[in-house]
């Protein structure tokens, strides 16, 4: 599992050597604080699509979630001046509600992930852009909540807390998830759901936990967002943002079947993209180009692993024939013990009805 | 009848166990008694009550007549939980193992052992993968723990499925087709799984298609025919030509 994550980490590498060598802006340190800003930003809400895929689901509503929980979050603020602590609790209960209503639809009433999210992207879009009227909403002059935006978007040592935040929540996320009964039964739900039943888990119970985990990572990456742009339009904001984390966890080694997956892979995919998108800009490619280079070099990394993943298992498929096949003796001998054995095995005739 | 001194042997005991949907008969009057440490082959042809007869002992759903008596006490299983806690163990022909874990992981599944870091309970990955290879020893099985189940062989899969009983100590483990889809050589191997399970004094329940297994290491055959038991003999007193036209219907009860 961790050739999966030093390949992704060799990739990152190299792409960043050959773009630095090219143009040492790229290696700025001003750049890089930008990335790490970015990376943080969109590491987030990709760990919680990560858990959510994990499971062998998918959940295409988190842009769309950033916009609704963002403009009730800045109106929270702003027209009600609510307290920052109680409006960002609001905003994370917000997430989390969202997250378990989704989850709830999806084990309870057995409907399928991508419809129910499909449907979330659609539903929660319309309701930010109606309860706005469409207008964009945004900070005024005052300083309604300038100790959280200090928290969101500042720095420490230089370092963005939004990256601090990343590593933090990748820490506890990848407890979770390696380390935990949970996150076992997290895998064991993603690749055999039945396997998983029968022996005593409540699949249910933990598929949509995953989803309720992703809606409260999609809340507190609303406020983050929310600092970063200090506005929100909301026919705009967040749009498209769950394919980048769609992508991130399947660059990272994620598998949209179920059951495979790591944290550290989700960062390094997000890491990846982002430094994409940064060289993009640093090369002088044009800048249309930017989701054709994302999406090659998704389709090449996927592409890449299979092949890998396929040449392995050959190789493993011959050690484990060369392993057996000295023990095929002694079962044999084995077996011929047994008085039973040996008198029923001619009997084979009289076989199957 | 069974006497009430012979009841104190059994491990499992069904009396008159009768199942309707609706209006369609599944089972009618079914009697069985299976001792500690035997192996009992149940047969029959598709749609014959075999499996109906395994779901109502494995609490999938509860019996319409007749009662289940479990170390000579009667039992009522709401949930396959609740046979389970008591000792009853089904090793499901399609095996139900996550193939993108571990031996040891999937033997432990739903019953994890932790240890305690802080506040927080953490996986015992070190106890467990003991723990299974001390099974697998027992087993006679080489397999190894942390080996993933998707690059293991069919015997070692039923291995791992079998284990999986052992953890429990269960004192009734039935097995649907444990050797349906596996290669001749594999066969073997299960079957001398089976042997070790009867060694430990485990009551088994195979129910299987093909004749030479359950020839090869059952004491006992019971033989379904549209849902009600037409034959219980010990195996030497039959053959697999008998057991084949009680299967079918050429003879209707032995």
């Amino acid at each position: 599992m961790m050739k999966k994550e030093l390949g992704l980490f060799l990739l990152l590498a190299v792409i960043s050597a050959i773009t630095g060598a090219i143009n040492p802006a790229f290696l700025s340190f001003v750049n890089l604080l930008n990335m790490a800003n970015l990376i943080g930003l969109f590491g987030v809400f990709a760990l919680g699509e990560g858990l959510v895929i994990i499971t062998g689901g998918i959940d295409l509503s988190l842009g769309s979630m950033f916009a609704l929980l963002g403009v009730v979050f800045i109106d929270l603020l702003t027209t009600y001046q609510v307290p920052w602590p109680f409006a960002l609790m609001l905003v994370l209960m917000g997430g989390l509600a969202l997250g378990g209503i989704q989850g709830f639809l999806i084990t309870r009433l057995k409907m399928q992930p991508f419809i129910v999210t499909l449907c979330g992207l659609l539903i929660y879009r319309g309701a930010a852009r109606y309860y706005t009227s469409d207008s964009t909403r945004g900070f005024g002059y005052g300083d309604e909540a300038s100790t959280l935006s200090n928290i969101a978007s500042g720095n420490i040592a230089g370092i963005p807390n939004t990256f601090i935040f990343l590593i933090i929540l990748a820490v506890v996320l990848g407890v979770l998830l390696h380390r935990s009964v949970y996150g076992r039964w997290l895998y064991a739900v993603g690749k055999n759901e039945e396997a998983a039943r029968y022996s005593g888990i409540r699949t249910n119970l933990v598929i949509a936990t995953a989803y309720v985990i992703s809606g409260g990572l999609a809340g507190v990456s609303t406020v983050l967002f929310v600092f970063y742009t200090n506005s929100v339009s909301p026919s705009s904001f967040g749009n498209f943002y769950e394919l980048y984390a769609i992508a991130a966890a399947v660059l990272g080694g994620c598998s949209l079947r179920g059951g495979e997956g790591s944290i550290l892979g989700i960062v390094l995919g997000t890491a990846l993209l982002q430094v994409l998108q940064n060289l993009v800009n640093i090369l002088g490619i044009p800048n249309s180009l930017n989701f054709a280079v994302m999406g090659t070099v998704i389709l090449i990394g996927v592409l890449a692993d299979q092949q890998l993943q396929a040449r392995r298992r050959r190789k493993a498929a011959l050690a484990g024939l060369a392993r057996t096949a000295p023990r095929s003796k002694e079962t044999t001998i084995l077996q011929n013990a047994s008085p039973r054995g040996a008198a029923a095995l001619p009997t084979s005739a009289g076989d199957q009805a | 009848m069974v006497t009430p001194h012979d009841a104190g042997l059994a491990v499992l005991e069904l009396k008159g166990i009768g199942k309707e949907f609706g209006a369609i008969r599944a089972l009618h009057g079914v009697d069985l008694r299976v001792s500690p440490g035997e192996v009992v082959g149940l047969m029959g042809d598709n749609g014959a009550g075999k499996s109906t007869l395994v779901k109502i002992i494995a609490g999938n759903f509860p019996p319409s007549h007749g009662e289940i008596r479990f170390d000579g006490k009667p039992v009522h299983f709401a949930r396959p939980i609740d046979a389970r806690a008591i000792g009853i163990e089904v090793v499901y022909q399609d095996l139900a193992l996550a193939d993108n874990l571990t031996a040891a992981a999937n033997v432990f599944l739903g019953r994890e052992l932790t240890r305690k870091v802080g506040p927080f309970a953490l996986l015992d990955h070190k106890a467990m993968a003991a723990r299974a290879l001390e099974l697998f020893g027992e087993l006679r099985s080489e397999t190894r723990p942390h080996d993933l189940v998707k690059q293991m062989s069919g015997g070692q899969r039923q291995a791992v499925a079998i284990a999986r009983t052992r953890l429990s100590n269960a004192k009734l483990v039935m097995m649907d087709e444990p050797t349906a889809a596996i290669s001749v050589r594999q066969v073997e191997q299960v079957l001398s799984l089976i042997h070790r399970l009867k060694e430990q004094g485990v009551a088994v329940m195979l129910i299987s298609h093909r004749m030479p297994d359950v020839f090869a290491v059952c004491d006992r055959v019971v033989v379904m025919r549209r849902g009600e038991k037409r034959a219980d003999k010990a195996i030497g007193d039959t053959s697999p030509e008998e057991v084949t036209s009680l299967i079918t219907g050429a003879k209707e009860a032995a």
